[in-house]
């Protein structure tokens, strides 16, 4: 069977949940669940960064999957201020072995909205919240 | 981020009521929300049932929201209208999703959509939900990789039980008219004074529609100084409104809503033949300038108008002067500067108007052999950009006029700066044709007046 090619999305937002940092990560916890459950059926992978401030994601899938997963982002209340950093052709999955990673506060401190959608370095920031991912990722698997 | 995903809207059969019995659902085939006619018809109903009757509860105040897309032009244009197409269907999806299932979510055609708000508890609630589709649609869209930005305007009016539809809708209409020219992106609740100004805005229109006929447009006229000779060189005409209950009416009251109109082609037409008429009471050295707007262009008579205007009342074509402004030029600029040279060619003069605030572009200044350029009254107190345009006048061979020159002081200056003429409430407002003579009459004085303040 031949595959449908393969696109890689990247997108921070601002975060909207106002709770306390417990009640923000349990709330996260139900979005991932959620996520994973429809990424399984939907054939995304990906990885989810939730900081202080932004979320910021990575979904990969057939480009019509991964626009149908970003159409039911787009009309979540719990953040606002998408921006996409990029939405690219990519040669492989970077993260398939997760129906979707997760890189909580605590290894994404560095991680701040303002500093990914600074004006004209989308691609910059696009590397930067692939590499804090795959790196977070690493370690988390490593320890 | 991903999750709680409200059920879909319920299907619109089931929504359908049974009561009315209407046989059909009439639904938009590419949104699957209602269409205009099923907004039209639910609207009405919802009017009807709402209607007091004794021994029930006070009927409750139902609200709709009218919505324009802000750009989506744009994404037809660039990315194609099957992009459009997919992103309407976006709109009415996230659009429900904002949306109780009781409530009526329709597209009315193009980027134009409605939502019927029942049993809402007043103008906050309504708020929420108004600011809610805002931030909802102008979020980006991913459409076949490409990623599309629009904006939504909305427009809110209530109604009680037992209004008219058509008054309700005309009303919302007004308020998204009102959230468009407030800059867009928002939402704005009608208010009477929306009601008023259409009403004001009707009638001025009735009024103006008929201001030609019955003679009630005049010229002023404001005069102009070589600053060489330091001697007067020759006014420009200004048009005014004088309504007989209104008063005289400023030009930027009347010229937008004139061109809109399409009345500024024959204004125009009246405004040359009596600009040059008057002139012919001047002694010869003076020149008369007036305006041409950008729909005299359009009608491509033209030059036909200022040759009759000239031929009437024999007016040497050397004393008149033209001013356009760089959105002549701008608007299919080829037939433009056709024109522009076939008045030149006539031994009009012609200048370029309110330089300085525009694109101001040295493309337009070159696409032209303009005679003068007239610098923007916003620069009077600029003496780097009077200087730099002075020069660059100079240089081209072009005269340089500054408008708005309001002291003495200022006179001096932009004389040192190379301007060759000024204009401005020092050396005279703009005054009747009446009151030209006695102004000439006087003009040598004050100007003598002025070197004189100038020089302390």
């Amino acid at each position: 069977m031949r595959k449908a090619p393969l696109c890689r999305l990247v997108y921070v937002s601002r975060s909207a949940l106002s709770g306390s940092a417990a009640e923000n990560e349990r709330e996260v916890m139900q979005i991932l669940n959620a996520s994973r459950r429809n990424n399984t059926r939907d054939g995304i992978t990906g990885a989810l960064l939730f900081s202080e401030d932004c979320f910021a994601q990575v979904l990969e899938g057939s480009r019509a999957a991964v626009e149908k997963v970003f159409e039911r982002i787009q009309i979540d209340e719990r953040h606002r201020g998408t921006v996409v950093l990029a939405c690219d052709p990519a040669p492989a999955r970077e993260f398939g072995e997760w129906a979707m990673a997760y890189v909580g506060r605590e290894a994404a401190r560095e991680a701040h909205y303002a500093q990914f959608t600074r004006e004209n370095r989308a691609a910059i920031a696009s590397q930067e919240v692939l590499g804090l991912l795959r790196g977070a990722i690493a370690r988390t698997s490593a320890a | 981020m991903e999750g709680s995903l409200r059920p879909s809207a319920r299907r619109s059969e089931e929504r359908r009521c049974e009561a009315c019995a209407r046989p059909l659902w009439r639904g938009d085939t590419l949104t699957e929300l209602a269409d205009r006619a099923e907004f039209r018809a639910r609207l009405e109903e919802a009017l009807a049932f709402g209607r007091p009757a004794p021994l029930q509860p006070a009927p409750q105040e139902l609200a709709v929201l009218l919505i324009d897309l802000d750009r989506f032009k744009g994404v037809n244009d660039n990315l194609g209208h099957a992009a459009g197409d997919a992103l309407l269907r976006h709109v009415g999806v996230r659009l429900r999703s904002a949306l109780r299932d009781a409530d009526l979510a329709a597209r009315l055609g193009g980027d134009e959509f409605a939502v019927l708000l029942e049993g809402l508890a007043g103008q906050e609630a309504v708020s929420r939900i108004a600011a809610r589709l805002v931030d909802l649609l102008g979020r980006p869209y991913l459409i076949d990789g490409c990623i599309a930005h629009v904006g939504a305007s909305i427009g809110i009016a209530f109604a009680r039980p037992g209004s008219e539809a058509e008054l309700v809708l005309r009303r919302a209409d007004l308020a998204l008219y009102k959230a468009k020219s407030d800059g867009r992106g928002r939402f704005h609740f009608f208010e009477q004074e929306l009601e008023e100004a259409a009403e004001a805005r009707r009638a001025l229109e009735f009024d103006l529609r008929a201001a030609l006929a019955l003679g009630q447009f005049e010229l002023f006229y404001q005069p102009q100084v070589d600053l060489a000779e330091n001697c007067l060189a020759g006014f420009e005409a200004l048009i005014r409104w004088r309504h007989p209950q209104r008063g005289l009416v400023p030009p930027d009251r009347f010229v937008p809503l004139a061109e809109e109109l399409g009345l500024m082609d024959e204004i125009g037409e009246w405004v040359l033949r009596e600009a040059c008429t008057e002139a012919m009471r001047w002694p010869d050295a003076l020149t008369v300038a007036v305006n041409v707007a950008v729909p005299q262009f359009a009608s491509g008579t033209l030059v036909k108008k200022v040759a009759t205007a000239l031929s009437v009342s024999g007016l040497p074509s050397s004393r008149l002067e033209l001013e356009v402004t760089e959105s002549v030029l701008l608007s299919e600029s080829r037939s433009a500067i056709g024109q522009l040279a076939a008045l030149k060619a006539l031994g009009v003069q012609v200048s370029l108007d309110d330089f300085g605030t525009g694109y101001s572009s040295f493309t337009q200044l070159r696409s032209f052999p303009f005679d003068r350029v007239k610098i923007d009254r916003a620069f009077a107190d600029d003496p780097a950009v009077v200087r730099a345009i002075a020069a660059l006048g100079t240089n081209l061979g072009m005269r340089t006029t500054v408008e708005g020159v309001e002291t003495a002081e200022q006179m001096e200056r932009v004389r040192g700066e190379g301007c060759t003429e000024a204009q401005g409430f020092l050396l005279s407002r703009p005054v009747p044709a009446t009151e030209v003579a006695e102004l000439i009459a006087r003009l040598g004085e004050r100007l003598a007046g002025i070197e004189e303040e100038a020089r302390k």
